[in-house]
């Protein structure tokens, strides 16, 4: 009986996800973390200045509407949870790509310029002007005099020449940064204490300059760079442009962010009525389930709900009967992430053109989304959905078809079914592996694998862990992969399609593309510097893409849906077009940090609450950016 | 074969034992019934007749729809095809013509523990229900929780005994031989076995299923090498014990070899230990399966098992039937095994007033 007794703390240690173990923790002050000092550098690096160039035509936008509410309130709390604790608050070096990194980035990342996210233009942010240089690779950025850091130090050239010296160091021990900042970012130039140029590696359109060529200042008095940067800085809360600072780490327990009081952003026009809570306050809690108990007791103030077991059947009840909580459900614009399976061409089967089709039309994604998804997710139709103008707006999913699916798969010379209904041909069953990573997605690789039964393939389903399934992705070591890439502003085939990238492990092109006619579309995609072009390009490799059948997509979720106490308000627009989550008190996704508190509101809600006082049941839908 | 009267004392003394007794009698009902659970759980129809001809589906390759008169080349859906042979009886009586007389029997469970059922109006998981003949409900994904409950058990059942049988092997040669030989041996062998058992076992899973997709004998593989040690200590005694009794110096003096002596003299006087063990590590067995497809780290999906229903169990809890299903069978077989065990403890024990309560 040893073994039960060694299993039982892990059964109940395994609810919590797979999470790692809860790092000890202890509330006595020693684990607080001090955070006021922020200059450990005496003697500040400066730069050389060199001559601006002539004939510079130098832009801005501040022609486009504000996305802001002017109704906005500042002040309260906001309560907000994260599902594991940070292992450090450096935002480069080892374990500094956390989920908590994203908090940092985001507070950091009011940029030189950002995109409009309701317009795409782009906008001014610590940069008021910019000019681009014939070069096709340079821009010039005019920097915002009266910016400064969260701890009052300007903001100038000179911390944006550091970045440079900063990412390329040895000492903060990550080669990603190490190599973005070498080989991508090439040079950065000052002008003057306002002035300053960036040339990156290739010629690109412009908008795509000031997107991929754009960075961050880094704070000079801060980072005193040398062989212990990585430990001594491991939990010092760096200064940011942004508009929080870190006030206070419990380690373990949670993290708090302060708003910068005379924040230079207040008064630009894009950054105004912004990030309105005064203090915002991360709690560790290390399971979703439990998160939403706390939810509900209106200890946390908002929690998504897009998975469709919580909007239909957890975020019900007398809470929202009684209009305390309210349901959101606001569909976006904007790329989609490119979910479904991946086909390896490295198989000798999977090689097969008519294997490829008939796999496509074998998987009944149709019966998937409208049963098991409750019709709440959508049916993705290539990769590269949503890029807007780029999207070629032709192309449309192969549907589940068993005469089609028969068909190909006869003319792949499969046309006998063996004993238990799998087709065969010489011996050879007609069976593939389909790896995946996220346990919760089981119930759908279930229902497709039974479907697919029927046209005759066996789907053997392969849960791995994330490491090991990425490792095995990458080394294009699968048969079909489940995975969803992420998005880009523009799309991305060089990296996914291109045959440099097929013959080599470790890249992105897991589908062992090689197509010399893709090879050269995908040349001249990457060449063109003119948006007509590119866009034409990029609708004739979509549709060669979708002609190969290597990829077959899936599911995709154009909306957010998301509850929250009614005290947290949003603009009557609730969101923009781009908006990844609405109750984002930061730009975590995407330019929100739109919503505020209303204290007067919150006294008014618990007050009823306590009394058992009803408002209004509110479910919003949303659909001023649907599409179709 | 005639039976040991020391035996035959037992095995009343067990039949005495009113619960552990009927334990044995349900546990091995089940067993049986789980040989042939593919006549009672099941999508496929026990027999259908069909144009005059008789078909025997249960285990026989897959019979494509089109050969009952449908229009697919898949896998018959039987409950679909017994609605249609309803519908031809029907309408045959409605015009008078004489029905085809086509009619299937189906298990009293029509559904396999793969397949995802839908309802039209309403999204899994289903509640229990007699008309739907989903009688425990279903899981997330629409299948049918008994079926799921029932190969599952079947699983559990044969990974715990071949498990079982594996680890005796090695740990009874091993402690025997420990015992035996003692000396050098026994001593090189009590280290390494202190060493090996401080392997944390679970953490080895973990890392081979980061690796490796487990399967049935790989997972047996694993837990056989990290898990033959407990029956050693306990088979080393044991030999040391009877190895100094006299009957073996009469047997070694009348010449018997070895093995003889270990095979035929000192084996049959310690049953009694390995047979009082054998309910126990049932249970550690079924129990160490669960605990594995609890965390994930056990068979891959869609094989039914117990720790697949408890996780999903535990993470909707709004939906009861799922854990509740699980906990109870899971409880009342782990507590029929204990009962068993329990049982023969007793009956093998020489002193008759002991009483385990």
């Amino acid at each position: 009986m040893r073994k039960l007794a060694l299993l039982a703390p892990l059964l109940l240690f395994g609810c919590g996800g797979s999470e790692a173990p809860p790092p000890e923790t202890d509330t006595t002050t020693d684990d607080a973390v001090t955070l006021e000092e922020t200059r450990f550098v005496d003697l500040l690096p400066t730069y050389d200045s060199v001559p601006l160039p002539e004939g510079l035509e130098w832009v801005t936008n501040n022609e486009d509407e504000v996305f802001a509410s002017p109704e906005a309130k500042r002040g309260g709390t906001f309560n907000t949870y994260m599902l594991g604790f940070p292992l450090t608050l450096r935002m480069v070096g080892p374990d500094s790509n956390g989920g908590f990194a994203g908090y940092l980035r985001a507070n950091n990342s009011v940029g030189l310029v950002a995109i409009h996210p309701n317009t795409l233009n782009f906008i001014p942010m610590l940069a008021t002007h910019w000019a681009f240089d014939d070069d096709g690779k340079t821009v010039y950025y005019r920097l915002r005099p009266e910016a400064t850091w969260s701890d009052g130090m300007p903001i100038t050239a000179d911390d944006f020449m550091y970045t440079i010296d900063f990412m390329r160091s040895e000492h903060i021990v990550d080669p990603w940064y190490n190599n973005h900042y070498t080989n991508n970012i090439v040079a950065v130039r000052k002008h003057d204490d306002h002035t300053i140029s960036v040339e990156g590696s290739t010629p690109k359109p412009r908008e795509e300059i000031l997107y991929e060529y754009g960075f961050g200042p880094t704070p000079r008095h801060f980072h005193k760079l040398d062989e212990n940067w990585v430990v001594d800085y491991n939990w010092r809360a760096a200064p940011g442009p942004g508009p929080y600072r870190i006030s206070h780490v419990e380690k373990g327990q949670y993290v708090t962010f302060d708003r910068v009081d005379d924040w230079w952003g207040n008064d630009v026009k894009y950054l105004a009525n912004r990030f309105n809570p005064d203090e915002v306050r991360i709690t560790v809690i290390r399971d979703m389930n439990v998160a939403w108990e706390y939810f509900m007791r209106g200890e946390l103030d908002t929690h998504p709900v897009i998975m469709p077991n919580f909007w239909h059947e957890k975020a019900v009840g007398e809470e929202f009967d009684n209009g305390y909580i309210q349901k959101i459900k606001f569909y976006t614009d904007t790329p989609q992430p490119s979910a479904g399976f991946w086909l390896n061409q490295n198989d000798p089967l999977l090689a097969d053109h008519n294997i490829r089709l008939g796999l496509a039309h074998s998987m009944n994604i149709e019966r998937l989304l409208t049963t098991l998804l409750r019709g709440d997710y959508e049916r993705l139709k290539m990769h590269h959905e949503g890029y807007w103008d780029y999207t070629n707006p032709n192309i449309e999913p192969r549907p589940f078809d068993l005469d089609k699916a028969d068909e190909y798969f006869a003319a792949a010379g499969f046309t006998t079914r063996g004993p238990d209904g799998i087709r065969v041909r010489d011996g050879q069953r007609l069976a593939f592996s389909v790896v995946y990573g996220t346990q919760e997605h089981t119930p759908r690789f279930v229902l497709l694998r039974e479907e697919a039964r029927k046209a005759g393939v066996e789907l053997n389903l392969q849960l791995m862990d994330a490491s090991a399934y990425f490792k095995q992705i990458l080394e294009k070591q699968h048969q079909i992969a489940s995975m969803a890439w992420s998005t880009s502003l523009t799309p991305r085939f060089w990296e996914h399609y291109h045959s440099d990238n097929a013959k080599v492990t470790q890249t992105n092109n897991i589908t062992a593309t090689n197509n010399p006619e893709l090879d050269q579309l995908i040349t001249e995609y990457e060449d063109a510097t003119d948006k007509p072009t590119r866009v034409r390009l990029a609708h004739e490799i979509q549709q060669i893409i979708h002609d190969m059948s290597q990829f077959i997509p899936t599911w995709k979720v154009p909306y957010t849906r998301e509850a929250n106490w009614r005290w947290v308000r949003l603009p009557e627009w609730y969101g923009t077009r781009t908006t990844d989550v609405l109750f984002d008190f930061m730009s975590t996704a995407n330019s929100t940090g739109l919503l505020w508190i209303d204290e007067d509101i919150k006294a008014e809600t618990l007050a009823a609450r306590e009394e058992g006082v009803a408002f209004d049941p509110v479910t919003i839908t949303d659909e001023t950016w649907r599409l179709e | 074969m005639k039976l040991r009267p020391q035996t035959i004392k037992q095995w009343r003394r067990f039949r005495s034992i009113r619960r552990g007794y009927w334990s044995l009698l349900i546990i091995g009902a089940l067993l049986a019934l789980t040989l042939v659970a593919e006549l009672l759980v099941n999508s496929r129809a026990i027999v259908v007749r069909y144009d005059g001809s008789y078909y025997f589906p249960t285990y026989s390759a897959f019979m494509p729809g089109r050969q009952f008169g449908l229009d697919y080349d898949y896998e018959t859906n039987y409950r679909e095809l017994a609605a249609s042979f309803a519908e031809q009886r029907e309408a045959a009586e409605a015009n008078g013509t004489e029905s085809p007389g086509n009619w299937l029997i189906l298990p009293p469970v029509p559904y396999n523990p793969f397949e995802t059922d839908f309802l039209d109006d309403a999204f899994p998981p289903y509640a229990p229900s007699i008309s739907t003949q989903h009688y425990l409900g279903t899981d997330v994904a629409g299948r049918d929780i008994l079926a799921r409950l029932v190969y599952g058990f079947r699983l559990a059942m044969a990974f715990a005994v071949i498990l079982l049988l594996c680890n005796y092997v090695v740990g009874i040669a091993v402690g025997c031989a420990m015992g035996f030989w003692g000396g050098a041996f026994d001593l090189v062998f009590q280290r390494l076995i202190e060493i090996w058992s401080n392997v944390p076992f679970l953490y080895v899973i973990m890392i081979v299923a980061s690796v490796i997709v487990p399967n049935f004998w790989t997972l047996i593989g694993i837990m056989v090498v990290f898990g033959w040690m407990a029956m050693t200590w306990y088979m080393r005694t044991s030999t040391y014990k009877e190895k100094a009794r006299e009957y073996v110096d009469a047997a070694r003096a009348l010449g018997a070899s070895s093995p003889r002596i270990v095979f035929r003299h000192i084996l049959p006087n310690t049953i009694s230990i390995i047979v009082t063990f054998i309910p126990f590590s049932v249970a550690t067995g079924v129990t160490a399966l669960t605990a594995l497809d609890y965390l994930g780290f056990g068979l891959p999906p869609p094989t039914p098992s117990w720790g697949e229903l408890l996780a999903q169990g535990t993470a909707n809890l709004q939906s009861p039937w799922i854990v509740t299903s699980v906990v109870v069978a899971m409880t009342l077989v782990l507590l029929m095994v204990a009962y068993v065990g329990e049982a023969i403890r007793e009956a093998f024990d020489p002193k008759q007033f002991t009483f385990y309560t």
